[in-house]
């Protein structure tokens, strides 16, 4: 918030040192998951799904407080609440889908088409919205031609706004961005699922068939946890509004991959200490 | 940068936070001491002070052009806090440290992710989201402490017992024995029934809601915190009604009966406090009808 002062920061370019900083982090997390006797394959997965949660939050058109006045294009709300709605959407459809058949492509392809479908339907809702109710055209302000349609936006852009409505690339944007979110939430959770699947009938000397649940509630809430601080990340890296993958902002992308999979990582190892034998 | 001139010192407030949601959470254990789970409500207080010196918390970090809205740093204290709390129950009797110390890990590192890889060089940053890694995590473990009446891994994942009877072997003399062994029903607990989402939201809500509802050039401290205070309740009250699925009838009713006081107490101190900061307090009236023609 700026309402009480203070630049808004967040440069263009990566900061080295950080970045070597960040990668020792991932792979001293490797490695110490690796010591403790762990396979480091589920934690690949969850680095991955991280990492895709931090580039599809990027595609997704957000407006902010100014798309709500019609002064800016995209849906009007935060990045971590339209990330989060995508992302949970998508990771409800994954989860059910491994439920419903165990395979793991077919979890991976429902995860997508849920946080897909989530939204195609906020993007068309937002556009009626947009167009029937509040009587504004769709324009960007960021580029006057419209890659993918080829429509025209300069004679349509209002006065003192940065474009309004939701143009076809911020649709086409917000939907990619729904499919790899959803696609790398339910990555998390397949992986976090097989961690627990394994580790909690061990330490708790429990039937595996009766801690199911405790093993599918616990990734779940867990898949939240990773979700929101990936998400969280990218909304940090995109610093407020963006309008899909045409915006200049979009540059900003490999610094978030990096980060959401470091963060991803350190978390990962940290989930992975609940199936650590304690003796306690 | 001060968002707001005047009140308590941050640090000052982070210390009273610290030691009263470890204090409250430890004091839920005084259910295993006497064998009866009243003092289960001190989990919740303990949250409430977590979230009080979370909101002050936000503040200072929001102040900071972030971009996102203040809700983002709610949903990322949580996000942490989440899996730094479930590794660190497995710790027995040290649960309420450990979770703290590995939140605050957890937190650096995010907070140092996003300040020198996401380049967003905002000096507090660092300590902020560690700070709100241990306010979610705390939160967190407070109200799981007041729902079920412990902080141990395993009260918070075995719901109940169910007696399983197989026919054993024929015993001698030909009667009809059974085997009778007892299992645990995992489905029925706070982590396994999933009732921790609805906590992890509710302590999500009440963190983000105080500094987005008051910050603007007339923000105050003490109204700010009242009205984290108030919205703690309000979730306690929810954690307390959800706790009569996990405790006795009298216990689950003590929390109730304290989260509704402390809700109503500290509602009536935040109307007068803004009262107070409002330049002038008029009651609505119903739009007047202009009688006749016109």
């Amino acid at each position: 918030m700026s309402a009480l002062g203070g630049a808004a920061a967040g440069g263009e370019g990566i900061n080295p040192t950080g970045t070597v900083v960040g990668i020792v982090i991932l792979l001293v997390s490797i490695a110490a998951t690796y010591a403790l006797g762990f396979s480091i394959i589920p934690l690949i997965g969850i680095i991955i799904g991280g990492a895709l949660i931090g580039f599809g939050v990027h595609f997704v058109p957000v407006g902010g407080a100014p798309a709500a006045m019609g002064q800016a294009p995209g849906i009007a709300t935060g990045v971590a609440m339209l990330a989060a709605g995508a992302g949970l959407a998508g990771l409800f459809g994954g989860a059910w889908a491994y439920e419903a058949t165990g395979d793991f492509a077919v979890a991976i392809a429902g995860g997508a088409v849920g946080g897909g479908l989530m939204m195609a339907i906020t993007c068309m809702m937002v556009n009626a919205t947009y167009v029937f109710a509040m009587g504004i055209p769709a324009a960007s302000g960021k580029v006057d031609k419209d890659p993918i349609t080829g429509d025209t936006f300069p004679a349509y852009k209002s006065q003192g706004t940065e474009g309004h409505g939701l143009p076809f690339i911020s649709f086409f944007g917000g939907v990619i961005g729904g499919l790899i979110a959803g696609l790398g939430g339910t990555l998390i959770y397949i992986e976090l699922l097989e961690i627990y699947h394994v580790g909690l009938p061990a330490i708790m000397q429990a039937d595996a068939a009766a801690i199911e649940p405790l093993a599918i509630s616990m990734a779940g809430i867990l898949a939240i946890g990773f979700f929101l601080v990936n998400a969280v990340l990218a909304a940090y890296n995109i610093t407020g509004t963006i309008e899909g993958p045409h915006d200049p902002k979009f540059k900003r992308v490999p610094r978030a991959v990096i980060g959401c999979a470091v963060a991803s990582a350190f978390c990962g190892f940290i989930s992975m200490l609940i199936v650590l034998n304690t003796g306690m | 940068m001060e968002a707001s001139e005047g009140g308590m010192p941050h640090n000052t407030l982070m210390i009273y936070g610290i030691v009263v949601a470890v204090v409250g959470t430890y004091l839920t254990y005084l259910n295993v001491v006497t064998g009866i789970a009243v003092f289960s409500f001190f989990g919740g207080i303990a949250a409430i002070a977590a979230l009080w010196w979370g909101s002050d918390t936000i503040k200072h970090l929001c102040s900071y052009g972030l971009g996102t809205g203040v809700p983002s740093a709610g949903m990322v204290a949580f996000g942490s806090g989440a899996i730094a709390m479930i590794a660190g129950t497995k710790f027995g009797l040290a649960s309420p440290i450990v979770t703290l110390i590995l939140a605050a890990i957890l937190g650096a590192v995010i907070g140092y992710i996003a300040n020198s890889i996401i380049n967003m060089n905002i000096p507090v940053m660092v300590t902020s989201l560690m700070e709100m890694a241990v306010v979610g995590a705390m939160t967190m473990l407070g109200f799981a402490a007041m729902c079920t009446g412990t902080f141990m891994f395993s009260g918070l994942v075995v719901g109940g017992m169910t007696l399983s009877m197989e026919p054993s072997a024929g015993a001698a003399g030909g009667a009809q024995t059974f085997l009778v062994t007892v299992l645990p029903e995992f489905a029925g607990s706070l982590i396994g029934g999933a009732a921790l989402a609805v906590i992890f939201f509710l302590g999500a809500m009440a963190l983000q809601h105080p500094f987005n509802a008051c910050l603007g050039p007339n923000e105050s401290q003490d109204r700010t915190l009242m009205l984290a205070i108030e919205v703690g309740f309000l979730s306690m009250f929810v954690v307390a009604v959800m706790s009569y699925a996990f405790l006795d009838l009298v216990s689950a009713t003590v929390g109730v009966a304290i989260s509704l006081i402390g809700w109503f107490y500290s509602y009536k101190q935040y109307i007068a406090l803004s009262k107070r900061d409002a330049y002038d307090w008029l009651d609505a009236k119903p739009i007047r009808e202009v009688g006749g023609d016109q």
